[in-house]
């Protein structure tokens, strides 16, 4: 398989459907995470900067928020350097095991996707 | 660019949401704080950045207090205080001029609409808060009531339904209002009591803060002891034109 032909199928990271995101952005958020502690707009630029688009702060911080309850990131509070403070989220144990495990599931389930999506692939025809 | 006054407005409704879902005030302190930080770094609107305030603070899941248990800790010691109150006010007059306490059940029915009205509060709070204007005619809705009350107040013996001697029912309603004044003002004393917003980092957001320690102290004080101090300037009063 090629490189995607981008002037037929134009990859512009603002238009990946809603749905994806929505999908996946629990475990980028994760992933964001995984290199250290960062905070709202780094996690936003990290994503950006990797394609996935610019993310509103009315997306990501109720999964953080999500997350922090549910133990799998902790949050600390650093005060700015003639900047605001900033509230550093950094991953838990278990946010780094829940990282790992939704990883490979994603992988796995890219990889059945693309196979399943091959023109080439043998298509089996159901008969009632 | 800034966006001081949208976000002034964004914010206030924001807290004022995040207090109607019952979340704690050290939770929005550092909430808002979040938001704060996050429109200082990308400098776009707080609309824009987070959309609708009442959305915004739904979606956010904060933990929060049980939904009604302000019903417990709030109305029902107000409520009681209502009660204790509107039935002193009816019997300071009788005993300032020394009468029996006179009473029809039109001017009953009439005097307990007030307290029928802090009863239902839960139905109607959230949507109150909301739209400030609804309590013009709820306030006017409860003089009126008082008012009525007053005037269909039977003048003879005859005409009244229950005519019984009003210093019992003064002294007894007046030390539930003093009890219920102490036990608000302990409940209040202790610590945590207050849920006051507190940010995570020291000197933040001083604009959004009610004012300083000791004014909210007096003020919540006071206010604990309004009723008591309505009580004895009716007394006055009832002494002064009898």
């Amino acid at each position: 398989m090629g490189i995607p032909n981008h002037d037929a199928h134009p990859l512009d990271p603002a238009e990946w459907p809603s749905d994806w995101l929505r999908a996946t952005l629990g475990f980028l958020a994760l992933r964001a995470l995984a290199d250290g502690p960062s905070y709202g707009y780094a996690i936003i630029a990290d994503l950006q900067e990797h394609g996935f688009g610019t993310l509103k702060g009315g997306t990501l911080y109720p999964l953080l928020t999500r997350y922090e309850a549910a133990g799998l990131v902790s949050a600390e509070w650093r005060a700015g350097d003639g900047g605001p403070g900033r509230k550093y989220f950094a991953l838990t144990a278990s946010g780094r095991a829940e990282l790992t495990q939704l990883a490979e599931s994603w992988q796995l389930f890219t990889t059945i996707s693309t196979h399943y999506l091959k023109p080439e692939r043998a298509t089996k025809k159901v008969t009632p | 660019m800034t966006h001081d006054n949208t976000d002034k407005k964004w914010f206030k409704e924001f807290i004022i949401e995040l207090r109607l879902r019952q979340v704690r005030g050290q939770a929005i302190g550092d909430t808002v704080a979040s938001a704060r930080e996050l429109l200082a770094d990308t400098g776009r609107s707080a609309e824009d950045t987070f959309g609708a305030a009442r959305d915004y603070a739904a979606v956010l899941e904060l933990p929060a207090a049980p939904k009604y248990e302000w019903v417990r800790t709030s109305l029902w010691p107000t409520l009681l205080s209502l009660i204790a109150f509107l039935l002193f006010s009816q019997v300071a007059p009788a005993w300032a001029k020394s009468e029996l306490l006179l009473v029809s059940p039109t001017q009953l029915a009439l005097a307990a609409a007030p307290v029928l009205v802090v009863a239902l509060m839960p139905l109607y709070l959230t949507l109150a808060i909301r739209h400030v204007w609804l309590f013009i005619p709820i306030v006017a809705f409860c003089a009126a009531s008082g008012i009525f009350s007053a005037l269909v107040a039977p003048t003879t013996a005859d005409d009244a339904w229950l005519a019984i001697s009003p210093l019992p029912l003064l002294v007894g309603s007046f030390a539930a209002l003093v009890a219920l004044s102490i036990l608000s003002t302990v409940r209040s004393r202790r610590p945590g009591a207050s849920d006051d917003i507190v940010y995570p980092l020291p000197d933040e957001h001083t604009s959004d803060k009610g004012g300083s320690g000791f004014g909210t102290t007096v003020f919540t004080i006071v206010t604990n002891w309004l009723f008591p101090l309505f009580a004895l300037v009716i007394v006055a009063l009832s002494i002064a034109v009898r």
